[in-house]
């Protein structure tokens, strides 16, 4: 008798505790779904796998979730998208939680011969830059109006909708140089080679991230946004390459 | 949105100069199309067997490939570090970038809806007729130019709407390998793409262009499916080789 009891028992809490960890796997399943970045692409995949990603220039972003696309978060690589939102009420208030710094790419072969952002004014080259309404592509041309090189926009051979753009096409060797950020010359490495800008040429460049209003998993979304403002998040995001975030923002 | 405010918006840089680069690539790319695609098409539809099966395929093969996936081939080929980069730079030819870029990727993609079209128009001349003209002692060019191509004429001109309406959509492969600049080479369509955030009011006179153009496009299929009885049902049905006499 007392056998039997105990066997039915350690049913039911077996029972019991398989429904409960079913019912938490379900909610820990269920991906959000996150508008990010396309600079974003590389740490946000790897930092977790789980949820569900699309990258993207922030501006085709913003004019997505302002047309009511389905994102739970947004993070943007400029301040701006993210507070146009927050103003028609859109996403909940942004939070700085990254940065990042411009670099000029040139392919392996560097066909045009580029050593430094100067001979860009200097040679004949195929200039490939992002869209102004781009975050980067705004970025690139304050860091040009910063160095002078104004003029170079010129030789632009390309407007880009992303910065995964601009960096596939020096990558493949179809341009002769490309502005991307820091962090997208690491994937493209082998194919690439790297020509720093001077720090007091740089813009400030600030990535924000804000929970989307329409969102129905308000309390999920949040959560991940501390994830990635945790000491975890800000390691991988480092490791990738970004910079830390800026302390007029902390 | 009032039809005059798409009408002013029509008037404004970036769609007057989109309308530009379209029309100018658009009417290179249907005169490379026509001029190698009929003759193509005539040597295709004559043929029998294992060779033209496998000319068939490579000519239909654009219609199937994603547009991204048609702008990589068009790279791997063409771009400056792909197959033919070489010899293309060693001609001094520049194609990176330029209007000539947008011509090739908009012939690549639209060409297999001439060709397609092409062949089942000429395969549906009833083949008496050329062997009739041969017989009566015309040479292989007169039997082309004044008995095949006048009888096929419905035919190839509804493939030459079908692929002017694909080359007039195409996006993928231009943004891909030609990249996309306003005046240079931003067609039409990748005018919308920039301009939907840009100026919203811009974007949808374009768009509402390219749907009057489409729609033009689409008549004129119809009438010239009409055109000539030879070809009437070519478009929906099998090619046949027996016309009623």
């Amino acid at each position: 008798m007392r056998t039997r009891v105990a066997a039915l028992l350690v049913i039911a809490v077996l029972a019991a505790s398989s429904l409960a960890s079913s019912a938490g796997a379900r909610r820990q399943a269920d991906p959000l779904t996150i508008y990010a970045a396309a600079s974003l692409t590389e740490v946000f995949s790897s930092f977790d796998r789980a949820q569900r990603y699309s990258f993207a220039g922030s501006n085709a972003l913003e004019t997505q979730i302002r047309n009511g696309a389905p994102a739970d978060i947004f993070a943007s690589a400029a301040p701006l998208n993210t507070q146009r939102l927050f103003q028609s009420r859109m996403v909940e208030r942004p939070v700085t939680f990254t940065a990042n710094r411009l670099v000029l790419i040139v392919p392996r072969s560097n066909p045009a011969g580029i050593r430094s952002v100067y001979d860009l004014r200097r040679k004949p080259v195929k200039l490939v830059i992002a869209g102004a309404a781009v975050p980067v592509g705004a970025y690139t041309r304050t860091v040009l109006r910063k160095l002078g090189l104004s003029s170079v926009l010129s030789k632009v051979v390309s407007q880009e909708s992303d910065v995964k753009a601009v960096s596939g096409k020096v990558a493949f060797g179809q341009a002769d140089a490309g502005f991307v950020y820091a962090t997208d010359a690491r994937p493209v490495r082998e194919q690439v080679s790297v020509i720093r800008i001077p720090a007091w040429a740089q813009p400030r460049i600030r990535y924000e991230i804000a929970v989307v209003s329409r969102s129905s998993r308000k309390a999920a979304a949040r959560a991940w946004i501390k994830r990635i403002l945790s000491p975890g998040g800000q390691r991988a995001l480092r490791n990738a390459g970004f910079l830390p975030i800026p302390k007029a923002t902390r | 949105m009032p039809v005059g405010d798409l009408w002013s918006a029509l008037g404004s840089r970036a769609a007057l100069d989109a309308i530009r680069v379209t029309a100018e690539t658009i009417a290179l790319a249907m005169a490379m199309i026509l001029l190698f695609g009929t003759p193509a098409a005539y040597w295709i539809a004559s043929r029998r067997g294992a060779m033209r099966d496998v000319v068939v395929t490579l000519v239909e093969l654009p219609l199937v490939l994603p547009p991204a996936v048609a702008g990589i081939g068009l790279l791997v080929a063409f771009g400056r570090a792909g197959l033919l980069g070489g010899t293309v730079d060693a001609l001094g030819i520049d194609i990176a970038f330029t209007k000539v870029a947008v011509v090739l990727a908009v012939t690549f993609v639209a060409s297999p809806f001439y060709l397609r079209t092409a062949v089942a128009a000429f395969e549906s001349v009833d083949a008496t007729l050329p062997a009739a003209a041969r017989t009566l002692g015309a040479g292989p060019g007169r039997v082309f130019f004044r008995v095949m191509l006048p009888l096929a004429r419905g035919g190839l001109g509804a493939g030459a709407a079908l692929a002017f309406a694909r080359g007039l959509g195409e996006f993928g492969a231009t943004i891909m390998f030609a990249g996309s600049l306003q005046g240079v080479t931003q067609t039409l369509s990748l005018a919308i793409y920039e301009q939907f955030d840009l100026d919203f009011n811009v974007a949808l006179a374009i768009s509402a262009l390219l749907i009057v153009v489409s729609a033009v496009v689409l008549l004129s299929v119809k009438l010239m499916t009409r055109w000539h009885s030879a070809s009437g049902s070519l478009i929906l049905s099998a090619p046949s080789s027996r016309q009623p006499s």
